[in-house]
């Protein structure tokens, strides 16, 4: 399998679309989670401070801005967003073979197809590797920035603190993108995978359980820890929450870590399993 | 590889053993459509196959078959010696399936290092091949600057990367011109010689009349003939026309008996001779005092065999 693990890195290190996808998601790390952020705390509009609880302003806020914070920010900002990016990484690196129809190429030259679709697989993961260690990274320098702008000394959470959050935020990317890998395998294509995976990341889930929660909160939320988004919100809430002066805290989650990790592991072994399943039976036609 | 002069080499005395062998092969999609129809076909070691059939005949699917691309509905099929699509098969076959596919956005050099990986060859193969196909001047621009014929050079180079014990080639002259046909179908010749294999299938008869020592021709599915391109002809016919008619045609009973005359009418006969009794033939006609005013040997085209076979004229 190493040689396919070695094929798949080859292609996807020269594949420029991996690498706009990869640094835009970055720059929006960087824009929206700290810059444009910075900039609206620092000179907010006026009468922006109505409706804030008494006694603060927006510049209040730039605490969540501050190394201190990083781990809590990056999770809480990032935890389901940043999983689209990783989605379309699932489904460039499998729908686009289809496309191209190199799949006929792929599983013609000297291994079998699961062997190859393995080896694709552990290539992807190293992509989201480098997606969740960049986005740390990133915000990781935009703190310490603003902490150097404002010359206020904040320090970084422990360095165990961070592992865990990068192991957390690997596990939540690592969903999506393996589910965008098997909806671009059942497909056998990029458009309508990203299309319907962009669907059930933006809208499906979160509208279905935000209408339902009108019927009865406590029924839809024993069903909704059973759904991805439900658990990658569980495992970010793990990491707590800023404190923000004033602001009253969001309530628990409904499950803890553990259980997010088990459903979250669970549909990774599950998408896994289909797409094995697939490549395995299916005819290939491209 | 710019020799034009070619001709195909001579069919294998001996036959080898069998590298491709298939029992019953049947592809059915849906319940109605039936691709391929318990398919029986056998190719020998060194052997140079040729795959004759129209458009939707079956060539492909049974292509994909033998590649493990597609899983057949019946029957089954081994591809040297192991079945198809397994590690066991796939190392000793280079193929090129319809259009060759890469990476859009890889250099030709680098979709071959990269299949190069993939099969545990070394690196040096890739020049190697990309100087063979002659594509090293353009080896380093990204494939989607290619043209057709380029591309489907890099899929030969790509097939031969390994130096597979069997070619698989599916239309490989497609998109090609005529420059690109000839130095593909020279090269698929050299290739043939020796101990490899080289099955190819393809619509353009003339191709695979100078390429192949053996030919199958399949329609709807089914092979309908099977034999060397002289085996497919039959006997050649030789034509005569003499006056006087009576007198020509007892010389001609005499000399290669009543069974192989028959008469046309309008003075003509036509014979089933070997072609090298020509000159003697017409000499005893003269002697005999017929006025020959024709003669002439008839050999069936491969084109007119694959029309007959096939009632179709396919892809010409």
């Amino acid at each position: 399998m190493y040689a396919a693990f070695r094929g798949e890195l080859f292609k996807v290190v020269r594949r420029p679309g991996i690498w706009v996808l990869v640094g835009l998601f970055l720059g929006l790390a960087i824009l929206i989670g700290y810059a444009i952020t910075y900039l609206i705390y620092t000179f907010p509009p006026a009468g922006s401070n109505q409706g804030l609880p008494p006694g603060t302003t927006l510049s209040d806020f730039k605490v969540a801005l501050y190394p201190e914070n990083v781990v809590k920010q990056t999770l809480s900002q990032w935890g389901v967003l940043g999983g689209v990016f990783a989605l379309i990484v699932g489904v460039l690196v499998q729908g686009s073979e289809y496309g191209w129809g190199t799949i006929k190429t792929l599983y013609t030259q000297r291994y079998g197809r699961l062997t190859m679709l393995f080896g694709k697989i552990a290539a992807m993961f190293v992509v989201v590797l480098v997606i969740v260690i960049g986005l740390f990274a990133v915000d990781a320098a935009s703190s310490w920035i603003v902490a150097l702008l404002d010359g206020k000394t904040s320090s970084f959470p422990a360095a165990d603190v961070f592992l865990k959050a990068i192991g957390a935020a690997l596990l939540i990317f690592s969903f999506w993108a393996v589910f965008g890998f098997g909806l671009a395998t059942v497909f056998r294509q990029s458009a309508l995978a990203i299309g319907l995976g962009l669907a059930y990341a933006l809208v499906i889930e979160l509208l279905i359980f935000g209408l339902l929660a009108g019927l009865g909160g406590g029924i839809v939320k024993s069903i909704q820890q059973w759904f991805p988004i439900a658990n990658s919100s569980y495992l970010s809430a793990a990491f707590g929450q800023v404190r923000l002066r004033g602001v009253q805290g969001q309530p628990a989650p409904y499950a803890d870590a553990t259980h997010a990790v088990v459903m979250l592991l669970l549909y990774v072994i599950a998408f896994t399993t289909l797409s094995a399943w697939l490549t395995r039976t299916r005819d290939v036609t491209s | 590889m710019i020799d034009t002069s070619v001709r195909r080499p001579p069919a294998a005395s001996l036959r080898g053993d069998k590298v491709v062998e298939t029992h019953g092969l049947s592809k059915v999609y849906g319940k109605t459509i039936t691709a391929v129809d318990r398919l029986d076909l056998a190719v020998y070691r060194g052997e140079v196959y040729g795959f004759l059939g129209p458009n939707g005949a079956g060539k492909t699917t049974t292509i994909r078959m033998l590649l493990g691309l597609i899983n057949p509905t019946s029957g089954s099929a081994s591809v040297m010696g192991a079945a198809p699509g397994t590690p066991a098969s796939l190392i000793k076959v280079g193929a090129i399936v319809e259009t060759p596919a890469f990476y859009p956005y890889m250099s030709g050099h680098d979709n071959l290092r990269l299949l190069a990986i993939y099969c545990g060859v070394p690196m040096t193969r890739v020049d190697e091949t990309l100087q063979l196909v002659e594509l090293t001047p353009r080896a380093k621009h990204k494939f989607s600057t290619y043209s057709l014929g380029m591309k489907q050079r890099l899929g030969i180079a790509a097939a031969l990367l390994k130096e597979p014990d069997l070619l698989i080639l599916d239309e490989p002259t497609n998109g090609l011109d005529p420059q690109g046909m000839a130095d593909v179908r020279n090269l698929i010749i050299e290739l043939g010689k020796g101990q490899r294999t080289v099955l190819i299938s393809s619509h353009l008869l003339s191709e695979v009349e100078l390429m192949c020592t053996r030919v199958g021709v399949i329609k709807k599915g089914k092979i309908v003939a099977e034999g060397t391109i002289d085996e497919l002809r039959g006997a050649a016919t030789l034509t005569v026309r003499g006056t006087p008619a009576d007198l020509a045609q007892t010389v001609l009973v005499r000399d290669v008996g009543p069974e192989n005359v028959t008469a046309l009418g309008d003075g003509s006969f036509s014979l089933k001779v070997d072609a090298q009794r020509t000159a003697e033939i017409n000499q005893h006609l003269v002697q005999a005092g017929v006025a020959v005013t024709e003669l002439h040997m008839d050999e069936r085209s491969l084109e007119d065999i694959f029309m007959e076979l096939t009632g179709t004229e396919g892809g010409l």
